[in-house]
């Protein structure tokens, strides 16, 4: 079946959300497509359940009036559970794959979000080392604790959150980890200030971390995880490191639970197949290049594509919110002034720049490796199998290591470990963005893939 | 509160969680073991992007559990071998 | 840092790559230049097949016989490390016409020496226990091989600089020195190499690098797509295909055709083929041919159906209007060699074609007469 709207915009986070909402507002007939079981994105998500999510979020009343008010308009068509694998432009149409249905329009929005940024180390492998956001999508979306003593590390505003989050509903956070120094903001002071609603979120954690007795440390970071005899996470090694990302001294902390996060990493698996300009921001995230209005850049002359949010870089719900809606007002060719949004959005992408430069991953992370360090978990390509790569095979790029080790061609496609191997290369943006090309966003059955009356 | 089994077992779980939520409240860690080294796997990213979680659902493999809802009468299994 | 070699090697593809193994092999002292990295042009996108089965007899088939054995000389000598596998092909026929034609094929294939080996029902469904019931006749080669196409020009490549051999990459050729009649190097954007000899094994590239010298090749882009599944436990055991496809691989229409093509490798994917048509260096992924290929593999694997598609990637064969590959010294151009268009047999040819050329240059007599391959055999009112 083929499935036409005026306007379809794919993801139903915070910059989806909004998107949809102005789009419709200014008249246009719009499909909201979604992989999840419901909307909200990675900010927003939630049980289903009012009284788990009311206390699992910060801000969750703002997100179930923007959910409510995109399920109540009769202008916009909800499509949840609906995974896109592939995207094209056939004859000046935008084509939209599901495993079962095609979705066709002129005017796209991509609101595909992003997703934790990991580095390898020794032992992440290991089942109770996860990312920070899975422990907080397992707190959100599930009502769950991710485990009994919880280690929180990496770096960003986001370990406030999620230690928080874990904290207050009961599980015990042995430590929360922050590689960047105390006193890290103080430069920033003024962009800081502001963004008022921005300090009270960041105290309203902070209060509810000392409640709890637990403790938030600096310049440290998780370099080394260890299993017991089950194969699970018993303990981590935790450093103090150098602003370089240096190791300088190590303790043991015992754990059955690392969330660890650093950063994000910008989700364009649709770029790649629809053609549109892609960059690298000064973090090495490869991300859709936009213009004031959100467009993106291609060479498909009757088709319009906008992308929202952070599949365009990262800088969290607000900047989201706001880019959504400019690119739902451009989308839909609206008159309506959209100045206050650019306000916003430019107050916004201040903050989110300034994150980066507070909350950097130096290249010292490379240390941490030995040979035997796993940097493709899907394929088993250690860091020792990387580096002959490149010593005796003259692999010069994270597609090279991919043809010769396997390194990225696993089930994940490369999506945790790709940017690695470009930082590992120090690649030039033209391969970081090469590296990221992936036509099948998300494995299909041969059975589905064979479908007749699809295009 | 939904029942399914998990290598033969059967388990509790909270109907909307995902299957790997519904696990790890049963204390179960490991989803699958490593196609080479047969080391185990877990939950990794939580959203659908590591393909870590994966786990044979009602006989089919490969899928993920962080994204697969809990039905009741669910026969999960950890994989292997793939 | 490149002290005046004998031999500069435009490409890094297999084709440039074995052709400087042979010739350092023989003590000349090589320099290759490409654009890209080691492989990284059609080289990457090859299934790394090494069939003898998908030709009739020919000079090619002489040449394929040849590199066959040639790849598993060379695995010895370079340390193997490419996942060589003398895994066998198995080719299907499904109409009247096909299983004629099969026949007929198999029978000319065993006067030439290879081991064809007609069969049918249970023998078929043993050597390949998924395949449809309803397919019932077949041949068996057990010579055909495969390897992993990137990793074995890489690997080659090493045993080419442990034989004083240098190579550049990111190097694009933009001029070919030309006095006279003689080639004398090449220009590119990291400057000036010269050589009394230059080898054009720039793959889809090899025209224009032709064209550049004053001289003509017409070599042209057949584009391909592959499906490759997630990694899953062994299924299918060997190279399967349909005997449309040898029809298909010889044809010169310029429009799409399709055959199934079905193998297992070593590292659980499966790989499904094959697509040809003539669009230029199109990049674009046409999901229509994909959905072609998926179903033509379901109907000779139905388990297929199951099995989850992971990857999709197209690449670009350069071929020549004749599809055989042009090897030899250029009509025009003294000193100016040309190893290209070996369209979907590139891997296969590799070696043999390396091993010709070699010869060639040195004046030694070869393996085979190589005239059938001449460059002189393209019409000279083409060049410039
Ligand atoms: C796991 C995780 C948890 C997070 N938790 C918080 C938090 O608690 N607090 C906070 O401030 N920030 C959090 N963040 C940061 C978060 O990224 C931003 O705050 C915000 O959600 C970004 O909004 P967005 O609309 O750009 O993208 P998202 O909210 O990520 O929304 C993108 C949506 O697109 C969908 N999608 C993607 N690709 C496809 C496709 N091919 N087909 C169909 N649908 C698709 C996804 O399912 C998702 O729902 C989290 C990030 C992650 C990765
Ligand atoms: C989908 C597909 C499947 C295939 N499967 C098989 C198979 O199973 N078995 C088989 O035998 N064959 C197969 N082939 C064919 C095989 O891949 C090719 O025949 C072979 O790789 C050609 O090698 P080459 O070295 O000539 O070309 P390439 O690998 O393209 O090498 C040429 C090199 O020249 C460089 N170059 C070009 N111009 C310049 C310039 N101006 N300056 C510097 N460098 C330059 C390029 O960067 C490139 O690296 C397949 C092909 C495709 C597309
Ligand atoms: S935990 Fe990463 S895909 Fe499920």
């Amino acid at each position: 079946m083929i499935i036409s709207h005026q306007i379809i915009v794919i993801g139903g986070g915070p910059a989806g959300l909004n998107a949809a909402k102005y789009a419709a507002n200014a008249g246009a007939d719009v499909g909201l497509i979604d992989s999840g079981l419901r909307l909200g994105g990675q900010y927003w998500r939630h049980t289903g359940n009012a009284e788990v999510d009311e206390s699992m979020h910060h801000n969750f009343d703002q997100g179930s009036l923007l959910m409510d008010a995109v399920n109540a308009n009769p202008r916009i068509e909800v499509y949840l559970e609906s995974q896109i694998w592939s995207a094209s432009v056939i004859n000046n149409m935008i084509i939209l794959r599901t495993k079962d249905q095609t979705f066709q329009t002129q005017r796209l929005i991509i609101a595909t979000g992003a997703y934790d940024r990991s580095l390898p180390f020794p032992g992440w492998d290991i089942p109770g080392v996860m990312t920070a956001g899975a422990a907080q999508a397992l707190l959100k979306g599930n009502g769950v604790i991710a485990g009994q003593s919880v280690v929180v590390a990496g770096t960003g505003p986001f370990l406030l959150p999620v230690a928080a989050g874990i904290s207050s509903h009961g599980g015990n956070v042995v430590g929360v980890l922050e590689a960047a120094k105390r006193l890290s903001w103080a430069p920033k002071i003024s962009v800081l200030i502001q963004n008022p609603s921005k300090i009270l979120e960041g105290i309203g954690y902070i209060k509810s971390l000392r409640k709890s007795k637990v403790e938030m440390r600096f310049g440290q970071a998780v370099v080394a995880a260890h299993a017991d005899e089950d194969g699970l996470l018993e303990s981590v090694t935790v450093a103090n490191i150098d602003k370089d990302f240096h190791v300088k001294s190590t303790y043991l902390l015992k754990c059955d639970v690392a969330a660890i996060s650093w950063g994000f990493t910008p989700d364009t698996s649709l770029a790649g197949s629809l053609g549109l300009k892609q960059g690298v921001r000064n973090d090495g995230s490869v991300i859709i290049e936009v213009d004031k209005d959100q467009r993106c850049t291609h060479s498909h002359s009757e088709v319009e594509i906008y992308a929202a949010g952070e599949s365009t870089g990262v800088g969290g719900s607000d900047l989201a919110l706001a880019e959504g809606a400019i690119a739902g007002l451009a989308t839909a060719h609206s008159e309506k002034s959209s100045s206050q949004l650019r306000k916003l959005r430019h107050r916004a992408q201040k903050f989110a720049d300034v994150l980066l430069q507070v909350y950097p991953v130096a290249a010292g992370w490379k240390s941490w490796l030995t040979p035997q360090t796993l940097i493709c978990r899907c394929e088993e390509v250690t860091y020792q199998k990387v580096r002959e790569a490149c010593e005796e095979l003259n692999a010069r790029s994270a597609r090279d290591v991919k043809f010769m080790t396997r390194c990225g061609m696993g089930m994940c496609q490369g999506r945790i470990c790709t940017r690695n191997v470009s930082d590992l290369f120090d690649s030039e943006d033209h391969d970081r963005i090469l590296a990221t090309y992936r036509p099948i966003i998300t494995p299909i059955t041969l059975g589905e893939l064979a479908q007749e009356g699809l295009l | 509160m939904i029942s399914f089994t998990f290598n033969g077992v059967e388990l509790k779980g909270q109907s909307g969680q995902s299957v790997s939520a519904a696990l790890l409240v049963n204390k179960e860690r490991i989803n699958r073991y490593a196609r080479f080294s047969g080391a185990p796997r877990g939950l990794f990213c939580g959203i659908g992007v590591c393909f870590d979680c994966m786990l044979i659902i009602n006989g089919q493999p490969n899928l993920r559990g962080c994204l697969t809802e809990i039905q009741p009468g669910m026969i999960v299994e950890v994989q292997n071998d793939h | 840092m490149n002290n005046n070699p004998d031999v500069i090697i435009i490409g890094a593809g297999v084709i440039g790559v074995s052709t400087a193994f042979a010739l350092s092999t023989a003590g000349l002292k090589v320099l290759i230049l490409d654009r890209g990295s080691v492989a990284s042009g059609t080289t990457s996108a090859g299934e790394g097949n090494i069939l003898v089965s998908d030709k009739e007899p020919s000079p090619e088939l002489d040449l394929a016989l040849r590199s066959r054995d040639a790849w598993f000389e060379i695995n010895e000598e370079i340390g193997g490390g490419f996942e060589l596998e003398a895994k066998g092909g198995v080719v299907v026929a499904q109409s009247d016409a096909g299983i004629d034609g099969l026949r007929r094929l198999t029978s000319a294939q065993r006067k030439s020496g290879i081991d064809a080996q007609d069969i049918t029902g249970n023998d078929l469904h043993e050597l390949e226990p998924h395949l449809s019931d309803s397919i019932t006749v077949g041949a068996y080669y057990p010579q055909d091989a495969q390897c992993q196409p990137m990793i074995a020009t890489a690997r080659i490549m090493r045993a080419v600089k442990a034989h004083g051999g240098e190579f550049i990459s990111g190097t694009t050729v933009t001029s070919i020195l030309v006095h006279g009649d003689r080639v004398g190097g090449v220009e590119t954007n990291k400057g000036r190499f010269s050589a009394p000899i230059v080898i054009n094994a720039a793959g889809t590239g090899a025209g224009q690098i032709a064209e550049l010298a004053g001289s003509y090749l017409p070599i042209a882009p057949r584009r391909g797509f592959i499906l490759v599944s997630a990694p899953a436990p062994q299924l299918i055991f060997h190279k399967v295909y349909d005997a449309d496809y040898v029809a298909n691989v010889a044809s010169s229409d310029e429009t799409l055709q399709t055959s199934a093509v079905v193998e297992g490798t070593k590292s659980g994917t499966i790989l499904i083929g094959a697509s040809r048509e003539r669009v230029g260096f199109n990049t674009e992924i046409d999901f229509s041919i994909l959905r072609i290929l998926a179903r033509q593999a379901i109907e000779l694997f139905p388990i297929l159906a199951e099995i989850q598609l992971l990857r999709a990637y197209r690449g670009f064969r350069p071929y020549a209007p004749d599809h055989l590959p042009v090897i030899g010294e250029d009509p025009l151009i003294k000193g100016l060699w040309h190893n290209a268009g070996h369209e979907g047999a590139g891997i296969g040819l590799a070696p043999g074609s390396a091993q010709l050329l070699s010869d060639a240059i040195l004046g030694k007599s070869s393996f085979m007469d190589a005239t059938a391959f001449s460059p002189t055999r393209f019409s000279r009112a083409g060049a410039k």
